[in-house]
């Protein structure tokens, strides 16, 4: 293999691999902006993976079938609003600490997806899942045509997000009151701005993005489903918000960044490059450590309340 | 004459007693309680899957009033303490840790419980003397997926989704690049390893790197393998085969795919472990898998179609006879890939 199809091939390996990290680090980002940090989106996608493996799974041989795909993913974004808002009513209203409370919500979502597919599908198995959808014209154009316009349509719903939740978060009356009530929730709120509201529904959004990267691994990545599917997936995409300083923009560069380094290991190691395997996996997560360090130096500031519950009636 | 009905009579009353007499019994095995501790599940069509179905085998056997079974799933080496000690203190006779990863944790339970069997494998070292370890000489079945994908390759090109480059697994892989090469010299094999036993995602991904690279055959051991078969799947209309080292493959979608797969037979280690116990050795010994010990089970897919032709399969069939024989000797431990 040449040198042009082998940096050609990493390409068009590693754009799909970034987009289960893409919609859980937008989703995240959201909830970081309102205040609130989620270490229970692994849990959360570990859900969405499972439910939305259920109607493909179970309706194959209905009159369901063409729409099974649409209903999986209907139900992992809705289970991953639920336990978003799950998650705000624990850490919102009851004012829990997010650290453990997230870790908890990871456990409780990793537990009973693994429990109810033992309990109603057993052991590992497939699904046809989502087919690639080349878009026509596009998918031709050579170089870019397969790097960006010949994956299956959650690809392209993902990347097209980023500009829209940029949109939303940077110019819109409500991503403004998201970034207020993680900024200063008391000036928000002396402005009559519902903080617990406003985190509530952002936590919610953020929780059905998490569903859907979950869905996505399940129905269109790996189509399948397995005990551990998400494999760390998820704080993956927590630190990745940190990486891409809050903005989807950003988060679409980290998780590029990530996959990019991901699909680079795993051809090298193809190709018979002489290195040894063990640093090359561990080649995605040391650059996401050295860029991180770098960001860091770069006066990376996050919310300024973020990881702080808010009490109205607390003195300042 | 009369001497003669005498000498008859007595050769009646002795053949008579033979034949009543029951055929002698096969000694019989004490009762035997084993548990199982494995990190994975009793159901991953892999490393789990494939003891647990050995013991409920033995289970099945002798039946349950003989051997009494437990097991506890998805335990990491930090949990997996109290469990296997709380099996020690309820009696149980045989406590086998399934993974090389809780070896630490059997070392130092053997020296609080003399008097119960430990075991824990795949690894290939003799431990005190009430561990047993048990190791599957891997490289067997890997040879013989080695023969097949040599053979059935066209561009050339084969390639491994290892998990780690450890234990049975770098046993197999070297195997399977010996099989390769004695039947096609000229061959690529590219092996790489995603780094972790389960993580079927990052398999998969791997599965879909060797394919953009041209390799028409893969193989791969471990849970994580079940990921990448899935991904070869998606090329459903494509030449593109897989080799299985689990026979749980072939019976899943996805087996049309599967040329033909190799599994574990644990049933032949547990059967060991109870024998020498009720022979008085608690352990301090190692058990090989092998083809020769029945370790081994190897099927083809008879649905796979014509890739799998008639001269394919006398190869793999005659090297399985011979490493069965042991005329062919694999020196796995040379192969540098």
């Amino acid at each position: 293999m040449n040198a042009g199809s082998f940096i050609l091939n990493i390409l068009i390996l590693g754009v799909p691999f970034s987009v289960a990290l893409l919609l859980a680090g937008l989703g995240e980002t959201i909830n970081q902006r309102s205040g609130v940090f989620n270490l229970g989106c692994e849990g959360i996608m570990a859900m969405g993976a499972f439910l939305a493996f259920l109607p493909p799974y179970f309706l194959a041989k209905t009159p369901l079938a063409p729409s099974a795909n649409l209903i999986g993913i209907l139900l992992a974004v809705a289970a991953g609003a639920l336990l978003g808002l799950l998650f705000a009513l624990v850490v919102v209203t009851f004012r829990a600490p997010q650290g453990i409370a997230g870790i908890g919500l990871q456990m409780l979502g990793w537990g009973t997806a693994g429990t109810l597919f033992r309990r109603y599908v057993g052991g590992v198995t497939g699904v046809t899942g989502i087919p690639s959808l080349p878009i026509p014209g596009l998918s031709r154009i050579p170089i870019l045509g397969p790097i960006l316009f010949n994956h299956n349509p959650l690809v392209y719903l993902a990347f097209l997000l980023v500009p829209v939740f940029w949109y939303i978060l940077f110019k819109t009356p409500w991503g403004l009151k998201v970034r207020a009530v993680g900024t200063y929730p008391r000036a928000a709120d002396s402005l009559g701005i519902p903080v617990a509201r406003v985190r509530y529904q952002a936590l919610a959004l953020g929780g059905a993005m998490a569903g859907l990267a979950g869905a996505y691994l399940s129905l269109a990545q790996a189509k399948m489903f397995a005990d551990d599917l998400i494999a760390g997936r998820g704080f993956i995409a927590v630190a990745l918000v940190y990486f891409g300083r809050w903005n989807p923009v950003g988060i679409m560069g980290g998780a590029l960044l990530f996959s990019l380094a991901q699909s680079l290991q795993l051809s090298i190691q193809v190709a018979g490059i002489d290195f040894p395997y063990e640093f090359a996996v561990m080649l995605p997560y040391a650059l996401v450590i050295v860029v991180l360090a770098l960001v860091r130096k770069a006066r990376m500031v996050g919310p300024a309340e973020l990881g702080k519950p808010f009490d109205r009636e607390q003195r300042v | 004459m009369k001497k003669l009905v005498a000498l008859l009579v007595a050769l009646a009353l002795l053949a008579a007693a033979g034949c009543s007499r029951k055929p002698e019994a096969a000694p019989e095995k004490p009762k035997a309680k084993i548990a199982l501790i494995i990190e994975s599940t009793v159901d991953d069509k892999g490393w789990g899957q494939a003891m647990h179905d050995a013991i409920a085998a033995v289970q099945k056997k002798y039946g349950a009033a003989l051997v009494e079974y437990s097991y506890s799933e998805k335990m990491k080496p930090v949990d997996a303490g109290s469990a296997a000690r709380q099996y020690a203190s309820q009696g149980f006779d045989i406590i086998i840790a399934h993974g090389a990863q809780f070896k630490n944790l059997i070392l130092e339970l053997s020296e609080e419980f003399p008097k119960t069997t430990f075991a824990f494998g795949t690894n290939a070292d003799i431990g005190p003397k009430n561990v047993f370890t048990y190791m599957p000489m891997s490289e067997e079945t890997g040879y013989i997926n080695g023969v097949i994908a040599g053979m059935v390759t066209k561009t050339g090109i084969i390639g491994v989704v290892g998990p780690v480059d450890a234990g049975d697994s770098a046993r197999y892989n070297r195997g399977f690049w010996l099989g390769v090469k004695a039947v096609n010299p000229k061959a690529e094999i590219k092996v790489a390893h995603t780094g972790s036993f389960a993580d079927f995602v990052k398999a998969g991904e791997l599965a879909h790197t060797h394919v953009k690279a041209n390799a028409d055959v893969l193989t791969g051991a471990a849970q994580q393998a079940t990921g990448a078969l899935r991904a070869v799947a998606e090329y459903k209309d494509k030449p593109i085969w897989w080799l299985g080292q689990d026979t749980l493959q072939l019976t899943m979608p996805e087996g049309y795919k599967v040329i033909a797969a190799a599994s574990y037979d644990y049933s032949a280690v547990v059967e060991a472990m109870m024998d020498k116990r009720q022979a008085g050795i608690l352990g301090g010994e190692n058990i090989p898998l092998t083809f020769r010990n029945g370790g081994f089970v190897y099927k083809f897919n008879d649905s796979v179609g014509p890739v799998l032709t008639e001269a394919i399969r006398k190869a793999a069939e005659q090297a399985k006879t011979d490493i069965t024989a042991q005329t062919l000797k694999l020196d796995w431990q040379a192969v540098k890939y």
